[in-house]
């Protein structure tokens, strides 16, 4: 069934269709921003993204930009199995796979790149990780670059999960502290 | 001539035809590990169990042989039961190694068991028994013993086919596995067959490892040029990348592809390929190359020999008869090729390393040409200025052109190939990107089909002849490689 909503049009009265009244109306609501922002910047509504972002509400499960897990020495979960790369409808995974000749899981990602101007953040990598070693719990929204290169992320971006911080392990074990602090385990 | 039943279908087979081949004429498919049609009957999966009316236990469809009055049932409830029941047996101690199994995409275990099976596991993947990973055995292969299931296909393989028994199973009962025998090390000319044969991830190609996952691949029929046998065989290539080449089993030829035939795909990809000209030692761009070689020919008309050569098509072989007899009009030139031919070592591998020496005896049929041995005394008499040849046949004539040192303009594809000595050498797409038309050792035609693209700026040889032509103030006019062929017997 199709919904149907009937608009009711009023014509234009006089003073609408003289205009003048109407943008002079209208440059009021400008004037009272630019006056408003000018003597209080902390009212400002809108957000210089994406140099600021607006923090995610604490509860929401969003889809946000994508991490690859560590084990816990410091190896990438990832076995480089491409079922991430086979599941991605928009073709922004690139994986090259390598062999560890002492460690018994003998396969790992050499490459595993990610491009987020390709990525329609589906979340179908996540769904089909076997090792569970993709997720997209960053809180981090893709998106806001000066070049496609920003967007391109590599391993050592996607292990290093949050931008500036310093060591591999740092955000992992951040996002995995957090983690254990919910559950009151820490 | 028994006459049996199976699924309701009646059939009259040959006598000693087992179910499972009767099965396969009806078109009705058995599911089966250890059954291969070119090794023996093992019997040893019990995959292919069916039910025959009359006999109290399931029998296996590879090991019965059919009888008359026979009726066969392969999809009743027993037997889908019995099939699930050997799957679960089977995957019981099977690693989850899936996520970094090559063979996953074309693993006989996962194919199975979305046919037959998706049965809940009942075991915990902590009992699973663990044995020996992967380890390397031989040039070509990775043996992983804890993925095996012990078809003993491998085993078979090397006794029956190659006849080295390098593999055998060890211990007796659920300790049993596959393993080297003592100071034997899998070296044959054929062991990635065995890779191939491996229902199972236990044995991986070393090459084809980790490379790129199977469900990515195309296949593009084409055909093996490691020698005069020309197996049939299919590329599996991604993004202009051959990976791998596999046999297309066929009663003429082979079921078979040997290991040396596997690895002539590298030379496509090889670091040292020709994307340019080279004029004695240094490489320049095409055009000033195919000018200078055109410049040099200009200069020598009648002088110029032209070599043909047996590991070109036939197409290319007579653009370059084309180039001798019609646009320079020399006499000097020569299709003359009598390598001996036939089966080295009583399986694949042929006497004759060049893929066309038949095809080229159908060019000098149609334009003629001096002998072999003419063409060197020419050379070495010093009346020939010029040598046109493909790298690899400049070898047939290399005391000539040493004893009189003409300049040699070479056809190659890859820098490894450059005779010493040459003065220019012009690229040539290779024929995994070009199709041609080969004879084999038993005059049987051969064409191959492009699965990836040349470099950019590469051409077939018959272009590259074309250009020379034009360049050198002659003509030819060649549009196709199939205008090349006019006047030979095809």
């Amino acid at each position: 069934m199709i919904s149907v909503k009937k608009v009711n049009n009023k014509p234009l009265n006089l003073l609408e269709r003289i205009y003048l009244w109407e943008i002079a109306r209208g440059l009021l609501v400008t004037t009272g921003h630019f006056f408003t922002n000018l003597f209080n910047p902390a009212g400002i509504l809108t957000v210089p993204y994406p140099e600021k972002t607006i923090p995610l509400p604490g509860n929401a499960k969003f889809r946000t930009r994508h991490r690859l897990k560590l084990r816990s020495d410091g190896s990438p979960k990832c076995v480089a199995c491409f079922l991430c790369q086979t599941a991605c409808p928009a073709y922004c995974i690139h994986i090259e796979a390598a062999e560890y000749t002492e460690n018994s899981v003998e396969k790992y990602p050499a490459v595993f790149d990610i491009d987020l101007s390709r990525c329609v953040v589906c979340g179908m990598c996540v769904e089909a990780c076997p090792e569970d070693a993709i997720a997209m719990d960053t809180e981090e929204l893709p998106g806001g670059a000066l070049g496609r290169g920003e967007l391109l992320l590599n391993k050592e971006s996607l292990l290093r999960n949050l931008p500036g911080e310093p060591s591999l392990l740092g955000a992992s074990n951040r996002l995995a502290g957090e983690y254990l602090k919910s559950r009151g385990e820490r | 001539m028994p006459t049996i039943t199976i699924d309701g279908k009646s059939l009259e087979v040959a006598k000693g035809t087992t179910l499972l081949e009767a099965a396969q004429q009806l078109g009705v498919y058995i599911p089966r590990y250890c059954y291969h049609p070119k090794l023996s009957i093992a019997g040893n999966c019990r995959m292919c169990l069916v039910e025959v009316e009359k006999a109290p236990k399931l029998m296996t469809a590879c090991s019965t042989e059919a009888f008359e009055g026979m009726v066969v049932h392969t999809a009743s409830d027993r037997v889908k039961a019995a099939r699930r029941d050997v799957l679960e047996y089977l995957l019981i101690n099977h690693p989850l190694d899936c996520p970094i199994c090559d063979q996953a995409g074309e693993c006989g275990l996962q194919d199975y068991y979305m046919d037959y099976s998706l049965a809940k596991s009942r075991f915990s993947q902590a009992d699973k028994v663990r044995r020996q990973k992967r380890r390397a055995v031989g040039p070509q292969l990775v043996l992983d013993n804890e993925r095996c299931i012990l078809c003993t296909r491998c085993v078979r393989f090397c006794s029956e086919v190659t006849k080295t028994s390098e593999l055998c199973v060890v211990e007796r009962g659920d300790h049993s596995f596959i393993d080297l025998k003592e100071g034997k090390a899998l070296d044959n000319d054929y062991t990635l067959n065995i890779a191939d044969i491996c229902p199972v991830g236990a044995f991986t190609s070393r090459d084809f490892r980790f490379k790129q996952r199977v469900w990515f691949l195309k296949k593009t029929p084409t055909v093996c040029l490691g020698c005069a046998t020309g197996c049939l065989i299919e590329a599996h290539h991604n993004e202009n990348t051959i990976y791998r080449l596999v046999p297309r089993p066929n009663a003429e030829t082979n079921t078979w592809l040997c290991d040396p035939g596997r690895l002539t795909y590298k030379a496509v990809q090889a670091g040292d390929r020709l994307v340019k000209g080279v004029i004695k030692n240094g490489l320049i761009d095409l055009e000033p190359a195919l000018r200078e070689a055109a410049a040099r020919i200009d200069e020598a008309r009648a002088a110029v020999a032209v070599l043909g050569s047996p590991w070109l098509s036939v197409e290319d072989n007579a653009a370059l008869a084309l180039l001798a007899k019609d646009a320079l009009k020399t006499g000097n030139y020569c299709f003359d090729f009598n390598t001996e031919q036939g089966i080295k070592d009583g399986i694949l591998i042929n006497k004759d390393p060049a893929p066309n020496t038949n095809g080229v005896k159908l060019v000098k049929a149609a334009h003629g040409g001096l002998s072999l041995e003419e063409l060197s005394r020419r050379i070495t008499s010093g009346q020939v200025k010029v040598v046109l040849a493909e790298a690899r046949a400049a070898g047939f004539i290399k005391d000539a052109l040493k004893a009189a040192a003409p300049r040699l303009i070479a056809f190659a594809s890859n820098r490894g190939e450059i005779p010493a000595g040459s003065y220019a050498t012009l690229p040539y797409a290779s024929y995994f990107e070009v199709p041609g038309t080969f004879l084999n050792y038993q005059g049987l035609r051969r064409r191959t089909a492009p699965s990836v693209e040349a470099p950019e700026g590469v051409k077939p040889l018959w272009a590259v002849i074309n250009k020379l032509a034009a360049y050198s103030g002659t003509s030819l006019r060649l549009d196709s490689a199939d205008e090349a062929l006019k006047g030979v017997r095809s």
